[in-house]
């Protein structure tokens, strides 16, 4: 069962960096890969990260990326993966905004900053579950249902311990989905104040 | 409609959240000790036994001597066990230097009739850990041995795989044979940032469950102590002993089923006290309060602690504010409500060289065989490990003598 959950682990790995190099290949290139041709760079990439490429490699390369990143919480993985949906559309700001207040101020805590850690309610405290289901239903009623669908599958992932973690942080949060959505937050306002620019110039009085 | 079927799915995990909480095993107790009075400790209350009773004793000074050469030229961490038919079990890591990538984890058997330790064997390389984890490995270090609820023998070890110690995280193994053959390694998840930086130094208590609780430490942004509940490979809990960046690599000390004291490494900078930083709860580990310090100086060094079975407490630590070159032995009466420590042995002593010609006597590790005796595993100048077998006629001489000094210094 151990063997099975570390290739299981392997492979979201896998698929994880794969949509990452497809990610980057659209971004350096300035280029969008055809709905098509996504499946297959996916499988590709996917098996050049699964399987052990011998060299002067001890491990595939996917072992390497899992040395330094750890697992990703099934949150940031599936929607990593959902970008390659032809129906993926951009996460709603507010989402971004509550996982960056979240992860700033959690972190923190959990790095040693006071004696409360926010971390050990993930074993097993009903109040952060509901705390956790209240957030989703808010998704939900705010129209966002790919949010309650990745929130409940992050919960079932950890009641079936998917990953080595028993703790519902790791399924929910980790510190690439807290830079993600910082990171896009600040995007997010650049874009705007350049839309304002462009629009009072284009709309300046004469 | 794509909305309903979300929530529907939503109820789904919900429930089965709530069935999952709701089969987490309950916090328990410690595991308390009972605390063996025998013939010796009877005769102590007379003074006419007990004088007798030292005449008829031969009193055996400590026995010293050296866990087996690897070739290795640096070693580190020793720690041991005490094995199903009496024998002791070692564990340390060597290697050309510390975190380098040739680093193992050794491991030898000392029979204690013959005084004598097997060859060293391998218990965990870097390319093993590595293909057991699944991920990259770049170093080993720390093992700490434990006995799992089934009779199993655990091991806990620190892995690297990006930067120095700061990155590590625990892993375990364990075997069926008392260490002659061992089974993949498991990850421990510990920390909410990639897992970084918990390792592990001191040995696990065990509650009323026979779950283990492992104390654990932080050594990155934070330098904290941290209580794990361990259940087979896994966390599934954990409570903070202290907060900040001053304490590390707690030792554990339990006074009942509920209350324990913690004893720190202090990792403070600057003009801040180098003494023992203490915490303590009241509630089995679920929440801990630090108490301030224990007035023994500390220099940034691990220490080591025992309770034998008459209750009476044993430390091995440098009583120094900087420096390793000293190493003592300390004891507690168990009868002395205040705990006072007092040194009782001065096990190495390099004061009177010069800092250069100073060795490093560090890391040290107690256990006992039968419950009234002690053994330590000390790093010796990181070129070799010591092991020093404290029998119970010893101890309990100290001990005496202890009681003497403190009824004299009462009259």
């Amino acid at each position: 069962m151990d063997r099975l959950m570390q290739i299981v682990a392997l492979i979201e790995t896998s698929i994880s960096c794969a949509v990452m190099v497809v990610w980057l290949i659209e971004k350096i290139f300035q280029v969008s890969v055809p709905l098509s041709a996504r499946p297959i760079l996916l499988i590709l990439f996917g098996n050049l990260f699964f399987w052990p490429l011998g060299l002067f490699m001890e491990l595939p390369i996917a072992a390497y990326v899992r040395g330094v990143t750890g697992d990703l919480s099934i949150v940031s993985m599936l929607l990593l993966w959902s970008t390659l949906l032809p129906s993926n559309k951009p996460n709603p700001i507010a989402f971004k905004v509550a996982v960056a207040i979240v992860a700033l101020s959690f972190y923190p805590l959990a790095l040693g900053l006071g004696m409360f850690d926010p971390y050990a309610l993930g074993y097993g405290s009903i109040g952060f579950l509901i705390g956790v289901l209240a957030f989703a239903v808010i998704c939900g009623l705010a129209n966002w249902n790919q949010g309650v669908w990745i929130i409940a599958i992050a919960i079932i992932a950890w009641t079936f311990h998917w990953h080595e973690s028993a703790n519902l942080w790791d399924y929910l949060l980790d510190p690439f989905l807290g830079i993600w959505a910082i990171g896009a937050i600040v995007n997010s306002f650049r874009l705007k104040r350049r839309e304002r620019a462009q629009s009072g110039y284009l709309f300046r009085a004469g | 409609m794509s909305r309903v079927i979300a929530f529907c799915f939503l109820l789904l995990a919900a429930v089965l959240g709530f069935l999952y909480i709701d089969s987490r095993p309950a916090w328990t107790p410690f595991t308390v000790a009972t605390v063996a009075v025998d013939e010796e400790e009877q005769a102590q209350s007379s003074p006419v036994k007990k004088s007798s009773l030292i005449n008829k004793l031969t009193i055996a000074h400590p026995q010293s001597d050296w866990l087996p050469d690897t070739g290795a030229a640096s070693v580190h961490a020793a720690s041991l066990i005490s094995l199903k038919d009496g024998a002791i079990r070692a564990f340390w890591f060597a290697g050309s230097r510390e975190g380098a990538s040739d680093v193992v984890i050794n491991s030898a058997v000392y029979d204690s009739k013959s005084g004598t330790w097997s060859a060293p064997t391998v218990v965990m390389d870097r390319l093993t850990a590595e293909k057991g984890l699944s991920r990259y490995i770049a170093k080993l270090g720390n093992p700490v041995p434990s006995r799992s609820a089934d009779g199993r023998l655990q091991l806990f070890f620190v892995t690297v795989s990006i930067g120095g110690w700061a990155g590590s995280s625990i892993s375990t193994i364990s075997s069926d044979d008392d260490g002659t053959t061992w089974d993949r390694p498991h990850r421990l998840i510990t920390s909410p940032l990639i897992n970084l930086s918990t390792l592990v130094k001191s040995p696990a208590i065990q509650f009323a469950d026979s779950r283990l609780g492992l104390p654990a430490y932080h050594e990155w942004i934070g330098r904290f102590g941290e209580f794990l509940r361990i259940e087979a490979n896994q966390v599934i809990d954990k409570r903070r002993m202290s907060s900040g960046r001053s304490a590390i690599q707690p030792i554990v000390f339990t006074d009942g089923a509920d209350r324990a004291a913690a004893y720190f490494r202090q990792a403070r900078s600057g003009s801040a006290p180098k003494q023992i930083p203490v915490s303590e709860t009241h509630n089995a580990g679920q929440t801990w309060q630090t108490i301030g310090d224990l007035e023994i100086a500390n220099p940034n060094s691990a220490i080591a602690a025992l309770t034998l079975s008459n209750g009476m407490r044993l430390l091995v630590l440098n009583n120094l504010e900087a420096g390793r070159h000293r190493l003592v032995l300390l004891m507690a009466d168990p009868s002395d409500k205040a705990k006072q420590w007092q040194v009782v042995q001065v096990l190495e002593d390099d004061e009177a060289l010069s800092d250069e010609q100073r060795r490093e006597f560090s890391y040290p590790y107690l256990i006992t065989g039968d419950g009234s005796d002690a053994h330590l595993v000390y790093t010796w100048d990181r070129k070799k490990i010591r092991h020093m077998h404290f029998g119970s006629a010893w101890l309990a001489q100290l001990q005496w003598q202890l009681k003497d000094q403190k009824k004299e210094g009462e009259q």
